[in-house]
């Protein structure tokens, strides 16, 4: 009797659980066969039906960006070339760059059987332009003065100033100014708070369904898919259905991708161990150590706020960074994984040949003056090399052939000096204390609180921690400070040393890294206090009149056009970078993707990198049609 | 007409002072806290290298301090803050712009209480209920074998215990979900819907049931060994009184009344929700919306959650020593 009232209070423990949960029903009826689902990179949704990503952040990675959407032009940083999706080639501007024509690729209709023509993005660009609430309105109303159709298919940009980067604001690379369909916009009153729901796009997907929660959103394949950019690019999408889902922690994620009910994901490195090990249909984007992924055009490291003493000294800087073992700091860091870089600038193959190889030659001659007349020639070309000893020490299988090490290591960094930083720092007034510990010239003990984010397997933190050990074993009195909001502190400069970006990130395709180098022109200076609107990069609020006359050059030059030119100033720039130092580049991002080959195979990995990998970039249309089902 | 003046008007100015010392801090702490909602949003939009040039980066600042009602000096943001708690408004959420806090609430709430809430009641009753037979019963066998395990169980971080459930119900053995819960948004209430919510909530609820369950054991335990060993107790047992009858009226409703004070506290969380199982079995709650609103500097959402929070808790301890006298007539006879 006791026990069949137990078990009746359990079943209505359990029955209230369910009543009292939520209200909703299964999506059903989805073949897994026809299905890719991959994690979300951004987190849940926080505006579930809202898809108007015009007006303000909308998780874009939750499918828009990658699906939907299709862009004028797309960066793909693994040919280091442009594509060119709703335009036909690529822009064209007039003599003085006050012009911008723009081709537009014929035929294609929007997801709601609408033809797309000039009008759209007409209508985008005075909407955005007289628009304050929405995202591109800045640059829209700043630049343009007018904007007609040739014809249906040609547009024509008159702009209020010259702008030889103006197509940028259209170039995508998670996220740009994407065109909107006329025909819905222009119905609606008020496109800020206008929900876009469901979406419409000239991507080959259209919305099927979604999470209220916010934790997952499926696709389906237009049937018409023939008409969209991708299809006419690439062919048919395999996957009838694609479901990307939010996994809220690493183990979730392997749980899933081991159950075969994850295709595409990034991990930290060590869940992709973990992956690896247990999956036998799991393969990274190398199948071999160190299996993460080399192309991603992004370079990590630390960053100096140069408007605070002592970090306002090129000298002193130059110290703190002749003080890191390299080598140490890599093990610490990443655990060997991942490729350095003395310039900033990532180590990816775009600016292998034409800038690698140029400055490598300028760096090896390279030198720093120590005073007295002493010079000290800081760059290490054997560190690659180096690295991979200490790799092989750890049992990892190295490769031998030395062009293969420095494919995976990097092209050089800068020699492990301590006995030159405590010249540069003694010719600065600083001084050891009677414990070994530096002083700062005033006396007083040298502490320096390096700023991070919270993440631990983000680069960031890793190389906050990485620097805190090498700093402190050279005798500065080093903390770290993980914080929730290292970003807005970063940017508003409160701050001595952190480990947000060294650089903006650059294209990753073409020879114009303009968007790299004119953060750090005079112009966008920030005081200490005021937010730099610059992005990454120019938190380390630093300038010099020398780059700001490369940067004034380049805004002269035509990215497609005058090439060698920017090529010439890009190097220029570097090296003027180089010298000053206002913050240290370490390692390129890098990034530990996973893929299950269990339903879907022929995934864009090592061997045949034929699209940029990511499945949360705007290109993952690009990749589906080249994907194999094995079901 | 005493109670009034001596017990309950002080008791209500009590209530509405913290109310208003609670409302006050939380509209002050996270603006000193250093996140910008701004720049955060910015940065988000940024995050990944997309091309957001400085012309459009500085006009979207402008623009966001206007629609997020951050204009103005902070005394006027402070009154607007109170315009807005009396009118039950707590504005847009400004990570999830423009989506009203009021409906991601509405949204969120629900999933909480339905699993906080039956956890909550579950691992109450289980732990109170066998932690007075244990510690009426102290001396025997099974109760000393079944206190070591639950001092093994106790000191288990829900993460530790939440990812072994995990590993164990849905990787091994593949009777659960590995999390995420994959419902649709149309409102259908059948058996196959109940079944679905029932599986993805299972395992997030078990690791709150057993996590609460063992900790409740312990106090009603110790309670239970405490009173049985007051004199009234020992005078019952040597008075030839039923052991059933001391153990229900006598040990039992004396060692509840801290415990029915700890549930109503305890059900006051509600709304800080559950943040690590959340996490674990991705599972849709308060504790990740607030702590996406403290990370993001989102200050409308803090407010609106933490305010539903204060007034809780407030509400719940006012009732609570409102309602003790009635419940225990010691607190009644002073």
């Amino acid at each position: 009797m006791k026990n069949r009232w137990i078990i009746g209070l359990g079943i209505l423990s359990l029955f209230l659980l369910a009543t009292l949960s939520a209200f909703a029903q299964l999506p059903g009826g989805i073949p897994r066969e026809e299905t890719l689902i991959a994690a979300q990179l951004t987190g849940r949704v926080g505006t579930p039906s809202n898809f108007n990503e015009w007006s303000g952040w909308r998780w874009q990675d939750r499918g828009t960006q990658q699906l939907v959407h299709e862009p004028l032009w797309t960066v793909d940083y693994a040919s280091g070339e442009i594509i060119p999706g709703l335009a036909a080639e690529m822009p064209i501007y007039n003599e003085d760059f006050t012009q911008m024509t723009i081709k537009l690729r014929q035929g294609i209709s929007w997801n709601d059987g609408v033809p797309f023509t000039a009008d759209d993005v007409i209508f985008t660009i005075e909407l955005n332009a007289r628009t304050p609430g929405l995202l591109y309105h800045g640059p829209m109303a700043e630049f343009v003065k007018g904007v007609s159709k040739v014809d249906d298919y040609t547009v024509v940009v008159e702009l209020k100033k010259p702008n030889s980067r103006f197509h940028t604001d259209f170039l995508d690379r998670w996220g740009c100014l994407r065109i909107m369909p006329k025909h819905v916009f222009e119905k609606v009153e008020d496109p800020v708070t206008f929900e876009f729901n469901p979406p419409v796009g000239c991507g080959p997907y259209k919305l099927a369904d979604y999470d209220p929660a916010g934790f997952w959103t499926l696709w389906e394949r237009r049937s018409d898919w023939e008409k969209s950019p991708t299809g006419m690019l690439y062919g048919e999408p395999k996957p009838k259905y694609v479901l990307v889902q939010v996994f809220e922690t690493e183990e979730a994620k392997i749980i899933a991708q081991l159950r075969h009910e994850l295709d595409a994901t990034d991990y930290t490195i060590e869940a992709l161990r973990a992956v690896l090990d247990r999956g036998e249909t799991v393969r990274a984007w190398s199948r071999e150590w160190p299996w993460v992924e080399y192309l991603h055009p992004c370079i990590t490291g630390i960053v100096f706020n140069n408007m605070v003493a002592p970090y306002n000294l090129r000298e002193v800087r130059w110290a703190l960074l002749l003080a890191i073992d390299i080598v140490e700091y890599m093990s610490i860091a990443n655990d060997l994984i991942g490729a350095v870089s003395p310039i900033h600038l990532p180590w990816v193959r775009t600016y292998m040949e034409p800038l690698f190889s140029p400055m490598e030659e300028w760096l090896k001659e390279f030198t720093i003056d120590l005073g007295d007349g002493e010079v000290f020639r800081p760059y290490d070309p054997e560190v690659p090399f180096r690295l991979a000893q200490a790799a092989k020490k750890r049992g990892y299988p190295v490769p031998e052939d030395p062009a293969k090490i420095r494919e995976l290591f990097g092209m050089g960094w800068w020699k492990y000096a301590p006995e030159v930083a405590e010249k540069l720092l003694v010719k600065n007034g600083f001084k050891r204390g009677a414990d070994g510990r530096w002083l700062l010239p005033d006396g007083t003990l040298w502490k320096i609180n390096i700023l991070t984010f919270v993440n631990p397997s983000h680069p960031p933190y890793r190389n906050a921690m990485a620097l805190a050990e090498v700093w402190r074993k050279f005798g500065i009195d080093c903390t770290t400070t993980s914080s929730e909001a290292a970003e807005s502190m970063h940017l508003l400069g409160q701050f001595e040393v952190g480990t947000s970006w060294p650089a903006r990130e650059p294209w990753g395709v073409s020879m114009d890294l303009y968007r790299t180098f004119s953060l750090w022109h005079s112009r966008l200076l920030t005081p200490v206090g005021q937010p730099v609107v610059a992005g990454s990069g120019a938190s380390a609020r630093w300038s010099n009149p020398e780059l700001d006359a490369i940067v004034e050059k380049m805004e002269l030059l035509n990215p497609f056009v005058d090439v060698e030119e920017l090529r010439q100033l890009n190097i220029e720039a570097l090296k003027i970078v180089a010298q000053e130092m206002p913050t240290i580049p370490t390692f390129t991002y890098p990034s530990a993707l996973a893929w299950d080959e269990y339903y879907w195979t022929n995934w864009p990995g090592a061997e045949n990198p034929y699209s940029q990998p990511y499945h949360h970039w705007p290109n993952f249309k690009y990749m589906l049609p080249r994907l194999q089902s094995r079901k | 007409m005493r109670f009034v003046r001596d017990y309950l008007i002080p008791r209500v100015l009590q209530y509405l002072l913290v109310i208003f010392c609670g409302i006050t801090a939380v509209f002050f702490i996270p603006r000193l806290a250093g996140q910008n909602p701004i720049l955060e949003v910015i940065a988000q939009i940024q995050s990944q290298g997309a091309s957001l040039d400085p012309t459009a980066v500085k006009s979207l600042m402008e623009t966001l301090q206007e629609l997020y009602g951050l204009k103005g000096s902070l005394f006027e943001q402070y009154l607007t803050t109170w315009r807005r708690i009396l009118t039950l408004d707590f504005g847009p959420s400004f990570f999830q712009f423009p989506t009203p806090v009021s409906q991601l609430l509405r949204i969120y709430l629900p999933w909480t209480i339905g699993l906080f809430v039956t956890s909550t009641f579950l691992s109450w009753f289980l732990g109170n209920v066998v932690g007075v037979v244990a510690g009426y019963f102290s001396e025997k066998s099974w109760s000393k074998i079944l206190d070591a395990i639950v001092m093994v169980i106790r000191p288990v971080p829900h993460y530790i215990l939440g990812v072994v459930l995990l590993i164990l119900f849905a990787y091994v053995w593949q009777f659960f979900p590995a999390g995420g819960l994959m419902l649709g948004r149309r409102t259908v209430f059948n058996l196959q819907f109940i079944l679905t919510i029932l599986r993805y909530s299972f395992l997030p609820a078990l690791t709150l049931t057993i996590l609460g369950g063992v900790a409740w054991f312990q106090q009603m335990k110790l309670l239970v060994q405490s009173v049985k060993r007051e004199d009234f107790v020992q005078y019952a047992c040597v008075g030839g009184i039923k052991e059933k009858t001391i153990v229900t009226r006598y040990v039992l409703r004396n060692a509840m009344l801290p415990q029915v004070t700890q549930l109503a506290l305890a059900l006051g969380q509600v709304f800080s929700g559950v943040l690590i199982v959340e996490m674990v079995f991705s599972y849709p709650g308060m504790g990740l919306l607030l702590y996406r609103a403290v990370t993001r500097g989102d200050y409308n959402l803090v407010m609106g959650i933490t305010v539903l929070s204060i007034i809780t808790i407030a509400t719940a301890v006012l009732i609570l020593d409102l309602l003790y006298p009635l419940l225990d007539p010691r607190i009644r006879h002073r």
